[in-house]
């Protein structure tokens, strides 16, 4: 019984941690007490992932967070892929930047994102929809001035979507679905940084802390609750204009991010692009559409936030980093510039990585029902290729200069190696990721 | 032979290079070093084995009277009725271009071992020509669209990252990312040619045809038409067609033995490569065929003049490779098959050589009058005495300036695209803005 809700076990796992890390007298310390931890909650994740599925499916076992069914293995890999993020979130963050107080506020973030898992029900999901975003903007308003000014301009934009959620969980509990799914649409729509009500995210990630901004965004909590409440409306002319504002995030975001001048930027880009692929593709009504979407999730949590920590990493060693001209040396930070190009040319589709499984789903999952918007999804993923390589060589070539930064750290390398290698495991076994990446429900209502 | 024999020839020779790969790469992430001998050595002897499999498949082939061998090695994934399939094919185009392939990387591993030793990025460039070699393996013996494409892609990035080799210089990191963005819009073409087969004919395996296997056509034939042009825009960035070709002669910046591989032999003739298995296009669509015929020949005829009045070595003979690629091209939109694999092995066994003489040209040239006892005489002109004077100059101007066409893909096309991403800026910027209040704007200008 201890596996019946996994999810929340994580979630719970994960706040205990965070005071066990609150105690800590270090952020260095803090950093690896929280890395070990989430090790050996991934290897508890994965074994749970396991017996789901070797398990023959045990029909007393009900609900969100049972396992032996296609939906805990679901439940099962989401968690997996969480504590991935965790361990990106937390092993990368830069001591200087992620004291003790904000690396509690990746693990209370993570905790929260895991907890979605755990439920189905609207108003619930609304009620960690708030609890996210009120410790985000805890953890930015104890930072100081610059910290207060985001979390105003954040709850500028998140405040309408947060009473949207709200109105939409009423609606659907007094039986107005179709409001209620318009509702949420719009909610997730300013949640994932679509297009129109993006703008908090390139701020977010230009001047919070890294780790904190990834714990918020990576997850991709909207999606999760566009997964288990709204998949009714595929196929409607609502799901048609979220899967067109989804295109336009992709291509614009993509055509933005190459113009950036300013890495961290840059990558905000590409996220909101790649948030875009996946709005796009969750509106698919086909199966192949709809796991392509949710494998770029996937990806997005992986390879994306492993870009955006290294490049935490990065900016601790030689301060905030511009794109105008190549100003790094590739000898001198070899792991962490391989990591830097795996990890971003993974999230757009390298060969042999999870994302190229995940890019070649959703265009061909969408070309039936969508083929002019198909055909735009790959020029954003092309787009977004020239971005992760204009980055690459801005940051790590250019110049002979060493200033003596170090590469990776032991911690740092561990966490990366995890993290890419879950993505070439996954790779390998994509048809069973692939058969496990939606929850039952969702994959039925295929034609 | 045996069938099983046959089709373990034909796997091995995209394994052995893989296996190369990861032999070094998965050590060397973890602190492996390697001696220069062992890694020269290693690869050469993979690449040997890979030319020899290759090699032996094709005699068997021949000897055997059999049109292809089909090996099926799986499948990677399926999602509903989508499925990746690994299936490799030795036929007369396949088998003797992996050979020719195999065995120019392994003499140019044997090559480079004195050419760049004691180089610091010795290491790089060896474990980027085992990846490139196992890419092309990948393109030539494919045995579906689905699988050139994912060869293509790690073509391309090999390539760009060969041209950046010396990274601490700025300008050949600025050339290996103009060659990616070229390949990677280009590459647009063919994910689009591979989702559009998948829709209207339901696969893109090479199914049947004279004299080898190619790509089976859609029936309705506008969608044919369309994918033709798709796989035609694809070919003309790898192969530096015009107007596309612009990237060529700066590739050059990279070392010279992967010049040599790479725009002087293989990777350039990849897009031929791509022609001659779309070949039931061409033939049954005289659009697609004559607008390959007017593209290449352009592309001779712009070679050829541009290439008069190059001052280096390594330019006037990257404009010798675009004349002679463009030669190819344009003998397979006449409709011609074996002639142009005939001219692709012919012409980059004589351009790989030249260009890896290029460094010594010097040398070369004053061994030659000292073998002759007198000074050489330049080249006849034979175009001054056809061209009319009024000619002469406009076409002496186009040359210097290589047919206008970097100034038009920088001022037309990059310009536009900044242009419009710079008012895509100040919208977002506005509605930022307007979104999340001054706060959100302070820091917020159009980048």
């Amino acid at each position: 019984m201890i596996f019946v809700s996994l999810p929340l076990l994580i979630a719970v796992a994960l706040l205990v941690l965070g005071q066990i890390v609150s105690t800590c007298d270090t952020p260095r310390r803090a950093r690896r007490v929280a890395v070990t931890a989430i090790q050996v909650l991934f290897a508890v994740a994965l074994l749970g992932l396991l017996i789901s599925e070797f398990a023959p499916p045990d029909p007393t076992l009900r609900g969100p967070g049972a396992l032996g069914g296609g939906s805990g293995s679901w439940r099962a890999l989401v968690s997996c892929i969480h504590l991935l993020i965790a361990m990106l979130a937390v092993g990368l963050a830069p001591v200087a930047s992620h004291p003790v107080r904000t690396l509690v506020g990746i693990l209370r973030l993570m905790a929260i994102a895991c907890a979605f898992g755990a439920t189905e029900a609207p108003l619930l999901l609304a009620g960690l929809w708030a609890a996210g975003l009120l410790v985000l903007l805890r953890e930015l308003r104890a930072s100081g001035d610059g910290g207060v000014r985001l979390s105003g301009v954040l709850w500028r934009y998140h405040a309408p979507s947060l009473v949207l959620a709200v109105v939409g969980s009423l609606a659907f509990l007094v039986g107005w679905s179709s409001t209620g799914a318009i509702c949420w649409l719009v909610a997730i729509a300013v949640r994932e940084a679509l297009l129109g009500a993006h703008g908090w995210l390139p701020l977010l990630f230009s001047r919070a802390p890294l780790g904190l901004a990834v714990a918020f965004v990576a997850p991709q909590s909207g999606f999760y609750c566009h997964v288990v409440m709204l998949q009714d409306v595929s196929g409607s002319a609502v799901a048609h204009a979220f899967a067109f504002l989804g295109v336009a995030t992709a291509v614009i975001g993509a055509m933005l991010g190459c113009a950036q001048t300013e890495a961290r930027r840059a990558l905000a880009w590409l996220v909101i692009s790649q948030t875009g692929l996946i709005a796009f593709g969750l509106e698919n009504s086909s199966e192949v559409g709809l796991t392509g979407a949710a494998l770029s999730w996937q990806v997005l949590g992986l390879a994306t936030s492993g870009v955006v920590m290294t490049l935490a990493a990065l900016q601790a060693r030689r301060g905030l980093l511009g794109l105008d001209r190549p100003q790094g040396s590739f000898a001198r930070t070899p792991r962490m510039a391989v990591s830097f190009l795996f990890l971003g040319f993974a999230s757009v589709g390298l060969p042999f990585t999870l994302g190229f499984v995940a890019e070649d789903l959703l265009m061909q999952g969408s070309v039936d029902e969508f083929p002019g918007f198909g055909l735009a999804l790959v020029f954003a993923t092309a787009l977004n290729g020239i971005n992760v390589l204009r980055c690459f060589f801005a940051l790590f070539s250019g110049t002979s200069e060493h200033i003596g930064e170090r590469d990776l750290t032991r911690l740092e390398a561990t966490v990366l190696t995890a993290v890419m290698a879950a993505l070439i495991v996954g790779a390998a076994l994509a048809g069973e990721i692939a058969g496990i990446s939606l929850p039952d429900v969702v994959k039925s209502m295929g034609p | 032979m045996s069938d099983q024999i046959l089709a373990g020839l034909v796997a091995s020779a995209v394994a052995l290079p893989l296996l190369g790969f990861v032999m070094f790469a998965l050590p060397a992430w973890f602190g492996a070093r390697f001696g220069e001998r062992f890694v020269a050595g290693s690869v050469g002897l993979l690449f040997t084995c890979s030319s020899l499999a290759s090699g032996l498949a094709f005699l068997a082939l021949v000897f055997s009277g059999r049109s292809a061998i089909e090996v099926p090695l799986g499948e990677w994934f399926s999602v509903g009725s989508y499925g990746f399939h690994w299936t490799l094919i030795g036929d007369r185009l396949s088998l003797p271009f992996a050979w020719f392939a195999a065995m120019l990387v392994g003499l140019m591993a044997a090559f480079s071992r004195r050419y760049l030793h004691r180089e610091a990025g010795f290491f790089r460039f060896y474990l980027m020509l085992v990846l490139f070699g196992t890419g092309v393996e990948l393109v030539v013996l494919a045995g579906s669209l689905d699988l050139v494409f994912v060869g293509w892609e790690l073509v391309g990035i090999t390539s760009a990252l060969l041209i950046a080799f010396f990274h601490e210089r700025p300008k050949p990191v600025e050339h290996g990312l103009r060659a990616f963005i070229t390949y990677r819009l280009c590459d647009v073409g063919l994910l689009s040619a591979v989702v559009w087969l998948h829709h209207a004919v339901g696969h893109t395996d090479f199914v049947s045809g004279q004299p080898w296997l190619q790509l089976a056509v859609p029936s309705e034939g506008h969608h044919a038409v369309w994918v033709g042009f798709l796989l035609l825009f694809a070919s003309m960035g790898k192969s530096a067609q015009v107007p596309l070709g612009g990237w060529l002669p700066r590739a050059m910046e990279g070392p010279t033995p992967s010049s040599a591989i790479f725009y002087g032999a293989i990777a350039i003739h990849l897009g031929p490569y791509l022609l001659l298995r779309a070949g039931s296009i061409l033939d049954q669509f005289p659009a697609v065929a004559w607008t390959t015929f007017a593209i290449g020949s352009l592309t001779a005829l712009h070679g050829s003049i541009v290439g008069r009045v190059q001052t280096d070595i390594k330019s006037s003979l990257a404009y010798g490779s675009m004349t002679q690629v463009g030669l190819i091209v344009a003998e397979i939109g006449l409709g011609l098959r074996v002639v142009p694999l005939v001219h692709i092995i012919g012409h980059a066994a004589i351009r790989s050589l030249e260009i890896l003489r290029s460094p010594s040209l010097l040398h070369d040239h004053h061994y030659l009058e000292e073998a002759v006892g007198t000074r050489t005489v330049r080249t006849p002109r034979h175009s001054e005495g056809v061209i009319p004077r009024g000619l002469r100059s406009w076409l002496y101007r186009y040359a210097l300036e290589r047919g206008y066409q970097d100034g038009f893909l920088r001022e037309v096309v990059v310009g536009s695209f900044l242009r419009f991403a710079a008012v895509l800026g100040v919208i977002d910027s506005a509605l930022t803005g307007w979104i999340g209040g001054r706060d959100a704007v302070e820091e917020e200008r159009p980048r």
